[in-house]
């Protein structure tokens, strides 16, 4: 059975706030709730309010996050690198959906009761702060077999392809591996442990329609499955969060249809 | 994952923090509606042993079938009916590959709910000017 709430060690208490420094504007004062979770101390997670002049912040959810570790509370562990949508290491969930935080506008967020919300992807182990541990999801991919699977003796150059083949590729070959498809999943939330998740499944279906791949039946024979693929109900929440504005519901929808076409 | 958490780390929010999407609330009617189809399907079980059982057991289930509890029992009865039938539809449409765009998978998941709700209505609308315009017969 599904569980809805959060495990025991898992409920998150009211955590420290951290007003605006006097005279600030008012008028550009945000406040963010943020999840905190420190792995050294004796306690479970909590809820920090930070309030942030965000004049003094780039646009972006990320300038928001180093300008509180730099100005405010230099303890804030969040992870990213490239800060402009191709890392994917910033993905986390703003607001009620994941995204990646280094491109979703602080103009866009919406916040409920004056309130922004900003925690790790949804169901997962917390590292620290809003660092999830992505093993598992990176695990998965890997069972995907992320490259080329061929049988025919290795062409003289390269493995040519059809410009309409290669044409069957775009968005699907995009995917930055952030997770926050995955992690947006309620399948994923309650199955993950043998659910594949749409991020696997996308970069399955990414090698299963390559023209050049020649494993196309392992591939498939390795996700008919109770769980594996069809655990997808097509909620649709992948493709509502993709911040690449992939659709891997589509992609497993695909799947599911190639699936039928071998056997009929 | 889903009984037990044996980490001793926290498990990161889910339910309490997300916002949801149309397509979400669609997803989990049509589970909702599938369960209370599974639970009406007793209901016409019951009524149908009502008619066997004779004259008297089956003018008392009628009897329980017109009240306001039952008449609302009917109601959501006939509103999952629709809805399941309607957003089944979406389901055949996905695996034949159509309506997975996030624009049109959003659409059809309002278009689904309002037209479940009309076409509700228009059923018991229709019902009830029956009953009007037939009025020889007997109320049960």
């Amino acid at each position: 059975m599904a569980q809805l709430t959060l495990p025991k060690n898992s409920k998150i208490t009211k955590g420290k706030h951290w007003p605006a420094p006097a005279g600030s504007d008012v008028a550009q004062v945000r406040t963010f709730r943020i999840y905190r979770y420190d792995p050294d101390a004796d306690t479970g997670p909590r809820w920090d309010l930070f309030d942030v002049d965000i004049s003094k912040c780039g646009p972006m959810t990320l300038h928001v996050l180093i300008y509180i570790k730099d100005e405010i509370d230099p303890t804030l562990s969040f992870r990213r690198s490239c800060r402009e949508g191709i890392c994917g290491s910033c993905a986390m969930n703003v607001d009620g959906r994941n995204t990646i935080a280094c491109t979703k506008g602080v103009d866009e967020l919406k916040g409920s009761g004056g309130v922004i919300s900003i925690s790790p992807l949804p169901h997962m182990a917390v590292i620290k702060d809003l660092v999830p541990d992505l093993s598992d999801f990176y695990a998965q991919h890997a069972a995907m077999e992320p490259f080329l699977r061929t049988t025919t003796p290795e062409p003289q150059k390269e493995w040519r392809q059809a410009p309409e083949d290669r044409d069957k590729l775009d968005g699907l070959y995009e995917c930055i591996m952030c997770a926050s498809c995955s992690t947006a999943c309620p399948s994923y939330w309650w199955n993950g442990d043998k659910y594949l998740g749409p991020a696997a499944l996308l970069q399955a279906y990414r090698w299963l329609i390559d023209s050049r791949d020649e494993a196309t039946g392992e591939r498939l024979d390795a996700l008919e499955d109770p769980f594996r693929l069809y655990r997808c109900h097509t909620i649709m929440n992948c493709t509502q969060v993709c911040p690449k504005g992939l659709n891997p519901a589509k992609a497993i929808g695909e799947i599911k249809k190639m699936m039928l076409e071998r056997m009929v | 994952m889903s009984s037990g958490w044996n980490d001793p780390r926290p498990m990161s929010p889910f339910t309490s923090i997300w916002r949801w999407h149309v397509t979400m609330v669609t997803s989990i009617l049509h589970r909702a509606s599938g369960m209370v189809l599974a639970a009406g399907s007793v209901l016409i079980v019951a009524w149908l042993f009502a008619l066997a059982a004779g004259e008297k057991q089956y003018d008392k289930m009628m009897e329980l079938l017109g009240s306001w509890p039952g008449k609302a029992v009917l109601f959501a009865f006939s509103l999952a009916l629709f809805f399941h039938l309607l957003n089944g539809v979406r389901y055949l449409l996905w695996d034949s590959g159509y309506g997975f765009e996030k624009e049109t998978a959003n659409r059809t998941s309002w278009l689904v709910m309002v037209m479940a709700l009309a076409l509700t209505l228009g059923l018991w609308a229709a019902g009830y000017w029956m009953f009007e315009a037939f009025p020889g017969q007997k109320s049960h």
